[in-house]
């Protein structure tokens, strides 16, 4: 089963901590709007989707297994 | 020789002076401290901590957040947004949590400029007390004209807020003195609610008159003057004494490690580094206290449902099992090896974050110009004695000619 990231936008205020660990995955736009340009977990990001999961001080992102 | 007894009194002289080797005690003896005097448990592990501030489920808010209102028989007395839990706390934080993104914060840069450059533009070389006549007035002035107070009355804020948390050794409650502030206050906000809500203007207070919120019973419904008054008076204090701490911790720390100036000195692009390092070293607020709402197990302990937590995020902070060499001062340090918990974590993580982290880094480019080269007078400086926030009540400092 494939691993993806879930974001809880109630929670997130668009801190960017995860754009700023992985951008390639986690965008956050001018009006503060963040975006998650891929949710698919894989073997080559894995390692800082968790950093960023960990990372989040307000604890909005997670990874469903 | 047998060590003395572990004991963690958060109100005693022997704490306030010097916290951080009582939390190394009681990470390594005690890592779930219980103070039998005063029915409390304490954490103080990194991994703890950190746990803890996720798990409100356990850990819960609603009780209050420092000790003498969580052991009231009445609880809380008023309906403010650090003593709530989920869906409330959602709700409410909602409210505001848009006007303090690091991006809608950057809005605040002139203010925070001019003033800064203002009152150090009053300083005397000779004789400045970087806490009474720098950290001390300019954030309070940054936060009250956010939330809508009047020129004349944000000194007084701060005043007030210094009373009320102010805290007499061997007494978790408010002094005497902070009973009459926290009224006059009260009471001061609630006269603003009442008046903005008769004439509206362009700031928080006004916004959260007008917020419509979804109410308990599924209706939309409107705050009322006590809640708008309890939820601006908590801005004001949350967004004040904490950059006022950091900042004259700050200048105490590299004082004491001249090696780390220099390289701000050299470098300014590290002067965010060196804030997140200061508030993982030193940062201003030392703990929260929660009510566990069901039994906790930890480190082959119960915690009992019912009971007081602190949650210790100082000590977290300089854990040596989070953080390699917890103890040094180093603003190039790794901060991936931990969460930094110096705003907390989860959902009660500081709302204020990126304004403090501004004010503080405009703060510190400032006095790199200001002073390169100062001295702390070292006998001549004063400690607060506080609930849950440490730092100095006044650091005088000599700057030294370049």
């Amino acid at each position: 089963m494939s691993k993806k990231i879930e974001v809880d936008f109630d929670i997130c205020e668009a801190n960017g901590v995860c754009m700023g660990i992985i951008p390639e995955v986690f965008e956050l736009d001018d009006e503060d709007y963040l975006h998650v340009l891929t949710h698919e977990v894989t073997p080559e990001n894995e390692t800082p989707i968790r950093e960023a999961v960990r990372q989040c001080p307000r604890q909005a992102i997670a990874v469903a297994e | 020789m047998t060590k003395p007894e572990l004991v963690f009194d958060p109100f005693s002289d022997e704490y306030f002076n010097y916290p951080y080797d009582i939390y190394l005690r009681m990470q390594d003896e005690a890592p779930v401290y219980y103070n039998e005097a005063h029915d409390f448990y304490a954490l103080t592990r990194h991994a703890d901590v950190a746990a803890a501030l996720k798990d409100h489920e356990t850990y819960s808010s609603s009780r209050g957040c420092d000790l003498a209102t969580v052991q009231a028989d009445d609880g809380p007395q008023a309906q403010v947004i650090i003593f709530m839990d989920p869906p409330d706390h959602r709700v409410i934080r909602s409210l505001v949590n848009k006007a303090f993104t690091p991006r809608a914060i950057q809005a605040q840069r002139d203010t925070v400029e001019k003033l800064i450059d203002h009152y150090l533009g009053l300083v005397d070389p000779d004789n400045f007390d970087v806490v009474q006549d720098f950290s001390g007035p300019f954030p309070v002035e940054v936060i009250t004209r956010m939330a809508g107070v009047p020129e004349d009355y944000r000194q007084r804020v701060r005043e007030w807020i210094d009373i009320s948390l102010a805290r007499e050794p061997g007494n978790m409650g408010f002094t005497e003195a902070g009973m009459q502030a926290s009224i006059e206050s009260g009471t001061y906000y609630y006269q603003l609610a009442q008046e903005r809500r008769a004439n509206p203007q362009d700031d928080m207070i006004s916004r959260l008159i007008t917020a419509e919120i979804l109410g308990e019973d599924g209706q939309v419904r409107t705050l009322d003057d006590v809640e708008v008054a309890g939820f601006t008076a908590l801005l004001g204090g949350a967004g004040a004494e904490t950059v006022t701490k950091l900042l004259g911790n700050a200048i105490v720390t590299f004082a004491k490690n001249p090696d780390q100036w220099q390289k701000l000195l050299d470098d300014r692009s590290k002067v965010p580094a060196a804030v997140e390092e200061m508030l993982r070293f030193d940062g201003p607020v030392h703990y929260n206290v929660r009510f566990t709402l069901k039994e906790a197990h930890l480190h082959g302990t119960t915690i009992p449902a019912g009971k007081p937590v602190f949650l210790m995020k100082a000590a977290a902070n300089r854990d040596p099992r989070a953080f390699t060499d917890a103890h040094l001062f180093d603003i190039d340090r790794d901060r991936t090896e931990a969460q930094n918990l110096g705003f907390g974590y989860g959902i009660h993580s500081c709302l204020g974050a990126a304004l403090a982290r501004l004010e503080t880094t405009i703060a510190l480019e400032r006095l790199l110009d200001f002073m390169p080269r100062f001295e702390v007078q070292w006998d001549r400086l004063a400690r607060v004695q506080m609930q849950n926030v440490a730092g100095y009540h006044r650091v005088p400092v000599q700057v030294l000619p370049r």
